[in-house]
């Protein structure tokens, strides 16, 4: 019997094929399939609201998250630049929750019980799943650099997961003293916003620059030896802002010793930098807690997944996305997370709805504001192949672009926030 | 078996009499919607735009023609330059049938250009 339901939903969006007719009407006659997301940003907002949206009301949707505004990560850095404000990078969960009925739970995830398909609430309420979305983002390793720890964050900030972080980072960088030296501690790989790092210190001397602070210095002392389009940020900072950025290879620093948050003190092997007007640790990072406190991180600390869905390689019914997977040349980025979060959406839809399934397609692209109309771009599209995710193209901004371009890449960057807000948000 | 044929039968006369575009035109759209996962994070799918133009209620022709003039450098936006270098026509015709599809223009919008222009070998 051919119920209106099942009928509705082949109407809309999905073609029609034997094997839909088989696999969705037994799944529908059990009532709705349940669906939950744990995480809230890039990568669970978009995952949510495409499996509500496009499954004519046959999967119950329920995203946990424990804030109830979102402030992005991406952009923060235009905050702190003076270029964006606060409020322009804070969003809500009210029109996912009324325009595509999911059930907005604010809590944090305790734990997952993958035997019984469960996820335990702060609380101790439970929710049950048919399949689960894990998109936690990722977690500072509090233990990486020598004297620091969650119990100096606000002293030394990291300003790697928006929000309070962000706005302290703010405040402190608006009260350097004009001459003061300000330290970036750079994390190694792999970490969440390949550019964001050197973003940041371009929009750090910018704000510096625009109050008039040009005697300050930036000095990056960073854990790789080389980072994302670094020869045009270089060429960005020495045109830009002459003689306030030092970056420093750990072939040069000869590694961070120590830190002291009492002093803002920094000692490497090179040399001790004391009375620091500010130290910003951007340390280690890995998988967010409930993905590793859940067997789903490998030795990396990060999750492995199959490339051709986002399935989780340690459990078929979960699917993980955004900066807590092992995504092999995407990025960890918000462009990254809401491609892959896309793509997961799809087939879950498919297991759960009889929806069509297409293979999947990936895309990033990353922009980096480096001063007022001058913004550089890096990106490409993905495929699964050998294995992982594998870039099939690549593209990336010239050093000794006309600064036209580079006005137009940051009109691009503006109307890409706009746009991206809109898809995962609105 | 003899039921399972006639439940698919009787569901393929009630999808023929449905009032929906033709079977050919639709998939174009879904598999549009699908190729278009990455084209809206800038390009927004309500129409609004800023800093990025709006790509909704195109003419499907005027649509494949300005992703051709990527194609053909004709336009230089690097990242549109490679996005359609990736696109073959089927696909083309498909992200124009799934944008026109979802508004009016909310841009001023080019007529298409003649058929003489148009004629150019794809690679």
């Amino acid at each position: 019997m051919i119920t209106r339901r099942v009928f509705g939903q082949w109407a809309g969006s999905s073609v029609l094929t034997a094997a839909a007719v088989g696999l969705s009407a037994p799944a529908l006659a059990q009532g709705k399939a349940k669906v939950v997301v744990i995480g809230g940003g890039a990568g669970g907002a978009t995952a949510a609201k495409y499996i509500a949206k496009d499954s004519a009301g046959a999967i119950e949707v329920t995203l946990v998250e424990p804030a109830k505004q979102f402030v992005t990560c991406f952009h923060s850095n235009l905050y702190l630049g003076g270029v964006k404000k606060f409020e322009e990078i804070t969003h809500t969960y009210d029109k996912l929750a009324s325009a595509y009925g999911i059930k907005l739970n604010h809590q944090t995830a305790a734990s997952i019980d993958r035997d019984k398909k469960q996820v335990k609430l702060a609380d101790g309420s439970v929710l049950s799943y048919d399949r689960l979305v894990v998109s936690p983002g990722i977690d500072l390793k509090y233990d990486s650099v020598p004297g620091w720890g969650k119990d100096h964050e606000e002293v030394m900030p990291h300003a790697w997961k928006a929000g309070p972080q962000t706005k302290l980072l703010k405040a402190k960088l608006d009260a350097v003293k004009d001459g003061g030296v300000i330290i970036m501690l750079a994390p190694p790989n792999p970490f969440r916003c390949p550019p964001g790092p050197y973003e940041r210190v371009s929009m750090m001397a910018h704000a510096l620059k625009t109050a008039g602070k040009t005697k300050c210095k930036i000095i990056v002392l960073d854990a790789k030896d080389k980072f994302s389009k670094q020869a045009l940020f270089t060429e960005g900072w020495e045109a830009q802002y002459p003689g306030m950025v030092e970056w420093m290879a750990p072939s040069v620093h000869d590694g961070i010793k120590s830190v002291d948050p009492k002093t803002n003190t920094v000692v490497t092997g090179f040399e001790t930098y004391k009375d620091a007007a500010l130290v910003n640790v951007i340390p280690a990072q890995w998988a967010g807690a409930i993905a590793r406190d859940s067997g789903l991180v490998n030795e990396t600390g990060y999750c492995p997944i199959d490339p051709a869905n986002m399935r989780s390689a340690k459990d078929a019914n979960i699917y993980v996305i955004g900066d807590a997977c092992i995504a092999g040349d995407m990025p960890k980025s918000a462009f990254s997370a809401n491609s892959q979060a896309k793509m997961a959406a799809m087939m879950v839809r498919g297991e759960l709805a009889g929806a069509k399934t297409f293979p999947a397609r990936y895309a990033n692209t990353c922009w980096s504001q480096i001063d007022t109309d001058y913004t550089i771009k890096v990106g490409g599209r993905y495929e699964a192949k050998d294995g992982k995710i594998s870039a099939v193209e690549n593209f990336i901004s010239q050093t000794g672009e006309a600064a036209a371009l580079r006005k137009q890449t940051q009109e691009e960057n503006i109307g890409w926030y706009a746009g991206i807000t809109a898809d995962i948000f609105g | 078996m003899a039921r399972q044929a006639h439940r698919l039968a009787g569901l393929a006369a009630i999808m023929l009499a449905l009032p929906l575009k033709t079977p050919v035109q639709a998939a174009d759209v879904a598999f549009g919607e699908y190729l278009a996962n990455e084209c809206v994070t800038c390009h927004q799918k309500t129409g609004n735009y800023s800093g990025i133009p709006s790509i909704t209620g195109w003419p499907q022709q005027t649509f494949v023609q300005a992703l051709n003039s990527y194609r053909w450098r004709e336009r230089q936006n690097p990242i549109m330059q490679t996005i359609a270098d990736q696109l073959n026509d089927d696909e083309m015709a498909a992200l124009a049938a799934y944008f026109e599809q979802l508004g009016p223009p909310q841009i001023a919008v080019e007529e298409p250009a003649t058929q003489t222009a148009n004629q150019r070998t794809t690679q």
